[in-house]
C-alpha cells in the first residue's frame, strides 16, 4: 500500500536540543507531516520556539500536550535516559514513534521499548541515518549481491575530534548517557556493522577513559557463527576529525571492499554483477542528490520522511526499534567485556 | 535592484579544512593550512589571477593570514556568518541556547558598550524580542572580527537561512537583511542548501537578496533537484552566487565551467587547494566564463 497523498501524519516533536531543532525542519519540511506541538522540560525554550517562528504549541509537561494535542506520532530528540519514561506517556495514546539513537541509555530501558511496542499497533523507529545515506545503502546492496562472495574480516573504526578535556552536560554523564564515545558516537557504526552483517556471537572489547567518567574511546573484537570475524575502534579524542570519520573495510574470497564518508572502493579478484575485475570506486558526489531537502546531516530528512511515510502506510520504517534494540545488545556485549575482561556472548545478552 | 558583485570569489573550505573527495585530502588540508602562511600563498596566487574577493568565516587560522596578507586592503572579504560549526560544537555540550548564551557571555565590555550603542539605531525598533535582540547581538560579534577588512556583503550561514525556510520565518531574514543593510551599509546575501525550497518561499515572503546556491553538472548539492534550481536561476531574477561548481571535486575546471557559461549567475565562488590549484581554476574560469 503506498501512502496516501492527502493525508497528514500530526507529529509532536518531544526535545528542543540541537537534534530537536534539526528535527523540528525535517517534520517542517517533509510531506504527509505536520508539527501540531512542541515539548521540552526546559520552560525557556517556550520564547525561543515562538520567536524562531515554530508556531505550534509549546509544552512543559508531556502528559498535558498528549491529552490535548493528541497527536499521531512524535519525534523524540531527547536524551537517551528520557526515551521510555517519555515513550511511556506517548503511549497512553499509541502513539507512533520515533526515537533518536541510540534506543536508550541501558539496555533495560531498550528492551522495556520494545515490549513497550509488541503489543500495540504503533510504528517505531530508531535515528539510526546511516540506513538513510545513499553511499552506505549501495554498499549494502554489494553486499546481498555477494559481489565480494565469502566475507573474512571486516575493519571498521569512527574517529572524531571532540573531547580533549573533561566536558559537562549528560552526554558525558554514565548514569544519563550509559556510556560515551561507544555509545554516543560508534553506535552509528555497530549499526552499520548489525545492518551489513547481523549480530556476532560473541564480543571482546576495551575502552579508555581519558579526560571523562564515560569512554573516550574503545576497540571491539567481534567473532560471527560463520567465522567472520570484525574489529570496530572508535575515539572521540581524536585531532584532525573536524566531523566524525567513518570507514570500514571488508576482506572476502573476491576481493576487498573500503567504505568510507566519502566512497566505496572496490578491489575485486573476478568480474561479478556488472562490475569489472581490479578496481572500481564509487564517490557519493557520482551518486547525485538523494533528498529533497537538507538540514544538518545527510540522511537525517530521508530518516524523518521514511518515519512519516511509514505512519500513513503503515510499513516498517528502514530501522524500527527491534533494530535499535539489536544495536544496544551490542554495546551491552562491549561495555560487559570492557567491565570485566573477558569475552561475552550475544546470546547471554537479551 | 541588483547590486555589483564580483564575478569571481575565492572561497576557505580547504583552508578549514572541509574535503568533500576524502579523509586523506581534509587531513593534508587541515595540517597544510594550519599555517597562515600557505593560506596567504593560495590567496596570493588568486589574487595574481584577478581574484579580488574572498567569503570566509572567522575561522582563527583564516583570520590571521588575512591579517598578514599584504593583498588584503584590495580586496573585498564576504564574511559568512554565524560560524555554525563553533556553535554546533560548543552545543553538544551546552544545549543550543547555552551555546549562544556562552558567545554573549564572551563578549568583552568594549564590546557590550559597542553594541549597546548600535542598538540605538532605528533597528532597534524593529527588535522588540529577547531572542532577536541577542540574535542582532550575535551577528554584531560575529561580524566585529572582519571591520579591519574591507567587507563586500555579508552571507547568511546556509543552515541558519534554512533554518529560518524550514520554521516559515521571514523575520529573521528580514531582520538580517536590515541590519547587513542599515547598519553597515552592505549588501545582505543569504547561502542555502536547499535554494529550490528557499526561493520560492523567498519570493511568496517578497524578500529579495543574492543567494548563494550549490551550482554544477552533477547536481551535486542542489536540493531539491538540478533541474528544479537550474529552471530557477533561469527565471526567478534574483541574484545567484554559484558555489560547489566543482562538484566538491569531482569535475575539473575545464569540465566545471562551460555548465556555468550562458547561466544568469552573477558570481562564481571556488575553494582551492593549492597554489598550482588556484592559478589553473581561476585562469580556466576567466576564459571560460569570459569575466
Amino acid at each position: 500500500m503506498s501512502a496516501d497523498n492527502t493525508k497528514k501524519v500530526r507529529v509532536a516533536l518531544i526535545g528542543l536540543g540541537k537534534l530537536g531543532i534539526l528535527h523540528s525542519a525535517v517534520i517542517n519540511m517533509a510531506r504527509g507531516a505536520e508539527l501540531v506541538a512542541l515539548a521540552d522540560v526546559n520552560k525557556q525554550l517556550e520564547t525561543y520556539v515562538k520567536q524562531a517562528g515554530l508556531k505550534a504549541p509549546f509544552y512543559s509537561d508531556v502528559d498535558k500536550m498528549v491529552a490535548e494535542v493528541a497527536p499521531d506520532a512524535a519525534v523524540l530528540a531527547t536524551p537517551p535516559f528520557a526515551n521510555l519514561p517519555v515513550a511511556r506517556q506517548c503511549l497512553v495514546r499509541n502513539m507512533d514513534l520515533f526515537v533518536e539513537k541510540p534506543l536508550a541509555h541501558t539496555l533495560a530501558a531498550a528492551k522495556a521499548l520494545v515490549e513497550l511496542a509488541a503489543s500495540r499497533p504503533i510504528v517505531t523507529a530508531t535515528g539510526y541515518l546511516f540506513a538513510h545515506m545513499a553511499l552506505f545503502k549501495r554498499a549494502k546492496a554489494l553486499l546481498d549481491e555477494a559481489v565480494l562472495g565469502r566475507i573474512h574480516r571486516v575493519r571498521s573504526a569512527v574517529y572524531t575530534s571532540e573531547v580533549f578535556a573533561k566536558k559537562k552536560g549528560w552526554i558525558y554523564d554514565p548514569e544519563k548517557a550509559g556510556g560515551g564515545a561507544v555509545i554516543n558516537i560508534a553506535s552509528h557504526l555497530l549499526y552499520v556493522l548489525y545492518w551489513y552483517f547481523g549480530l556476532p556471537e560473541s564480543v571482546m572489547a576495551r575502552t579508555k577513559h581519558i579526560y571523562s567518567d564515560v569512554d573516550d574511546a574503545g576497540t571491539a573484537f567481534l567473532s560471527y557463527q560463520d567465522g567472520m570475524q570484525a574489529t570496530m575502534d572508535v575515539s572521540w579524542s581524536l585531532p584532525g576529525y573536524r566531523l566524525p570519520y567513518t570507514e570500514i573495510a571488508v576482506e572476502a574470497e573476491n576481493g576487498m571492499m573500503t567504505l568510507t564518508n566519502d566512497a566505496i572502493k572496490l578491489f575485486l579478484y573476478k568480474a561479478a554483477k556488472g562490475l569489472p575485475k581490479d578496481w572500481t570506486t564509487i564517490h557519493k558526489i557520482d551518486l547525485g542528490s538523494t533528498s529533497r531537502f537538507e538540514i544538518g546531516a545527510e540522511g537525517l530528512f530521508e530518516e524523518g520522511q521514511d518515519f512519516f511515510d511509514r505512519c500513513l502506510d503503515r510499513r516498517s520504517p528502514a530501522v524500527s526499534w527491534r533494530d535499535g534494540y539489536a544495536v544496544q545488545r551490542l554495546i551491552e556485549a562491549i561495555y560487559r567485556s570492557a567491565a570485566g575482561g573477558g569475552t561475552v556472548s550475544l546470546g547471554d545478552i537479551a | 535592484m541588483s547590486v555589483p558583485l564580483p564575478k569571481l570569489i575565492i572561497g576557505a573550505n580547504a583552508f578549514e579544512g572541509v574535503s568533500y573527495i576524502g579523509r586523506a585530502q581534509a587531513a593534508q588540508f587541515q595540517e597544510h593550512f594550519s599555517k597562515a602562511e600557505n593560506v596567504r600563498a593560495v590567496l596570493d596566487a588568486a589574487y595574481n589571477t584577478g581574484v579580488r574577493a574572498f567569503t570566509c568565516s572567522n575561522t582563527p587560522s583564516v583570520m590571521e593570514a588575512l591579517q598578514g596578507f599584504s593583498r588584503t586592503p584590495e580586496m573585498s572579504i564576504f564574511p559568512v556568518i554565524p560560524n555554525a560549526y563553533e556553535y554546533a560544537q560548543e552545543a553538544s555540550e551546552k544545549g543550543v541556547l547555552g551555546a549562544v548564551m556562552s558567545k554573549a557571555k564572551g563578549f568583552s565590555l568594549y564590546q557590550k558598550v559597542k553594541l549597546g550603542m548600535r542598538a540605538l539605531t532605528k533597528i532597534k525598533s524593529v527588535l522588540t524580542k529577547d531572542v532577536m535582540d541577542l540574535l542582532l547581538e550575535l551577528l554584531n560579534f560575529e561580524l566585529m572580527s572582519f571591520e579591519k577588512f574591507k567587507m563586500g556583503g555579508v552571507l547568511l550561514h546556509g543552515q541558519v537561512t534554512d533554518l529560518a525556510l524550514s520554521s516559515h520565518n521571514p523575520d529573521i531574514l528580514a531582520i538580517f537583511q536590515d541590519v547587513i543593510r542599515d547598519q553597515y551599509g552592505l549588501e545582505p546575501m543569504l547561502a542555502t542548501h536547499n535554494f529550490g525550497s528557499l526561493l520560492p518561499q523567498l519570493m511568496a515572503w517578497k524578500i529579495k537578496m543574492p543567494i548563494m546556491t550549490a551550482m554544477n553538472s552533477k547536481g551535486f548539492m542542489m536540493k531539491p533537484s538540478r533541474e528544479e534550481c537550474e529552471k530557477l536561476v533561469a527565471e526567478s531574477g534574483y541574484q545567484i552566487l554559484a558555489k560547489k561548481v566543482l562538484a566538491g571535486g569531482r569535475l575539473s575546471p575545464e569540465e566545471a565551467f562551460p555548465y556555468l557559461a550562458g547561466k544568469k549567475i552573477e558570481s562564481v565562488v571556488v575553494g582551492v587547494g593549492s597554489v598550482p590549484e588556484a592559478y589553473h581554476t581561476f585562469t580556466v574560469a576567466k576564459s571560460i566564463l569570459k569575466f
